[in-house]
């Protein structure tokens, strides 16, 4: 039961990253190979305060996120108003940038053996509220004027351009929503495991939270989040083939991107309206059968 | 800067240059970022490490087939992840995602073979320095600066004077129209992978005799990104002349604060370049086409 509760707990503060990985990348279509990287950030900032600074975890936790946002914007100024690739290149060399300097600053981050002494604070209903939250947001964000903005920024950046759509700003807004909620992942991730280390913050981590949103299908949310959940759960009941675990998702989503580029769910969402219809579909489809 | 950083600058400069330029070249045909150039170079390495230098032999068969096995490995990524995007005219992000799980692929493997352990290549010369006046050059740094050199002067003329190399430059252009004129677009951009897997062999050879040799050790090749980021994406020139300069900045920079910070201080560098002249250095703007 314990097992189960570490995994579920870990896969929902997975699923919070990836919500903000389907923003940037299924909803705008960039691509940040330094997403992990905020991750880190969220994670030492808001332990650094509670631990040196002795500051309440919530405050701590907003303090993380904001600060995030900040770093986020100065990295997004730049970039957002190039071709999308640059988003990418700079994203890698920043996570690189972080890695480095959390090896370096010993006295601060413990080095590379890492941060210690968290407190351990949170547990599985935290993360499945905030899992949940986060997931509300970034439906809410998908059909508010800017989702549909960035859809469109996506498709063909020029045109929208056209339509009048403030490409440069829907852009940023989306690049730090997304900054936002994976930072506040990396606070989670923290106060839950009471000890962080920078190496699970390299650029493979945010090559697997990309693999994870196309796995389950880049234009859907609800396959973004369930390919994050089963990605990330299924690997800690294969303890033994941990080595493998590389070597089979990447095989995996080869296959998918040749073979169904949409991803596992393609566009299909989980909505109630969809709900009825597959319902109603099934209903005639048996109609038919008793005829 | 005294001729002593400037001579590290440079040898540490070639080598990026390599990367940057294998990097530049897909970019330069296919409009996308190859994110599975690292592993490549990491498994090159591996491969020229246990196939070669493990069993006694020297520098130049090391070399010969870490480029070999680089150019194999990126001859199969090419027909395994993008062959059939590239049928189907997928748009640039999925032969982006591609790359990225082709790099993972490799890495895994290479874990899968070598866990997380460490290896050196073995001493290869038998004076490590060479004095030439006042200035004492190790001796690899000498030989990555020659055989760089040589070796991007070898691409600059298959590229600009062969028949192939005219071909490649058709393709980047305009594929479409470069097939109606009776050029086989797909064998030129095999060709162009193999090129570029051949670089990042030889790349990473020169990492791992530098550095040491780990799994990540594709991770260095952000290096060669920030290189033909300042340079001008997709520009040649302009990687070369953006990894030499970055070459240059990184070891004076070393000298004055350190590994950590100087890994910062570069990519501050890169961001505050991209703030004064996004096209880079080149001047090669890849506008994202209507």
């Amino acid at each position: 039961m314990a097992l189960l509760q570490n995994i579920l707990t870990q896969a929902f503060i997975t699923v919070i990253a990836v919500c903000g990985v389907y923003v940037l990348t299924g909803l705008t279509g960039m691509f940040s190979l330094g997403q992990a990287a905020f991750m880190a950030i969220g994670s030492y900032a808001s332990g650094l305060l509670v631990i040196k600074a002795g500051i309440p975890v919530p405050v701590a936790i907003l303090i993380a996120v904001v600060l995030a946002m900040v770093v986020g914007y100065l990295i997004g100024y730049p970039v957002v108003r190039l071709r999308r690739d640059y988003i990418s290149l700079v994203t890698l060399g920043f996570g690189e940038a972080i890695a480095a300097l959390l090896n370096r600053m010993t006295t601060l981050t413990g080095g590379a053996s890492g941060l210690t002494g968290i407190p351990r604070c949170i547990g599985l209903e935290v993360a499945t509220i905030s899992a949940v939250a986060a997931i509300a947001l970034v439906a809410f964000f998908k059909t508010s004027k800017y989702g549909r903005q960035c859809i469109a920024l996506r498709g063909d950046e020029l045109a929208a351009k056209a339509m009048g759509i403030n490409v440069t700003k829907i852009k940023m807004i989306a690049f730090i929503l997304s900054v936002a909620l994976t930072s506040y992942s990396g606070c989670l991730y923290s106060f839950y495991m009471s000890y962080v280390d920078p190496s699970g913050f390299g650029w493979k981590k945010s090559a697997d939270w990309v693999i994870m949103v196309f796995f389950g299908g880049v234009n859907s949310l609800t396959g973004s989040t369930l390919g994050a959940f089963i990605l990330s759960a299924l690997p800690q009941f294969l303890r033994d083939l941990q080595n493998y675990r590389y070597v089979i998702y990447a095989v995996l989503v080869i296959l998918i991107i040749n073979f169904k580029p949409s991803g596992l769910l393609g566009e299909w969402e989980l909505t109630i309206g969809n709900i009825k219809k597959s319902i109603r579909r099934i209903g005639r489809k048996n109609k038919k059968e008793e005829r | 800067m005294s001729i002593q950083v400037l001579i590290n600058g440079l040898a540490t400069g070639a080598v990026y240059a390599l990367i940057a330029t294998g990097f530049a070249l897909i970019f330069n045909v296919l409009k996308f970022s190859n994110f599975s150039h690292g592993a490549t170079m990491t498994v090159a390495a591996f491969v020229a490490y246990f196939l070669v230098s493990a069993k006694g032999y020297g520098i130049v068969p090391t070399l010969i087939i870490g480029a070999l096995a680089g150019g194999l490995v990126a001859f199969c990524g090419e027909f395994i992840g993008f062959r059939r995007i590239l049928k189907n005219h997928s748009s640039a992000t999925y032969f982006f995602v591609s790359s990225i799980t082709l790099g993972t692929l490799y890495e895994g493997l290479v874990t899968i073979k070598v866990g997380s352990n460490f290896f050196n290549y073995p001493q290869f010369f038998e004076k490590s320095t060479v004095e030439l006046g006042k200035v004492v050059i190790s001796t690899t740094d000498l030989m990555m600066l020659i055989i760089s050199t040589v070796a991007l002067g070898i691409l600059a003329f298959v590229i600009q004077k062969t028949r192939i190399g005219r071909a490649l430059r058709a393709v980047s252009f305009d594929r479409d129209t470069a097939q109606l004129m009776g050029i086989d677009s797909t064998r030129i951009i095999q060709f162009t992978f193999v090129v570029s897997g051949v670089i990042a062999g030889l790349a990473g050879v020169f990492l791992g005799i530098k550095y040491t040799l780990y799994p990540s050790l594709g991770s260095l090749v952000v290096k060669g990104f920030i290189a033909s980021v300042i340079g001008g994406l997709g520009s040649l020139t302009g990687a070369v002349i953006g990894a030499v300069l970055l070459g240059l900045v990184e070891t004076l920079l070393l000298s004055i604060m350190g590994s950590g910070y100087s890994t910062i201080a570069t990519f501050a560098i890169m961001l505050v370049f991209l703030l004064l002249r996004p096209r880079g250095i080149a001047g090669s703007n890849v506008q994202e086409k209507a």
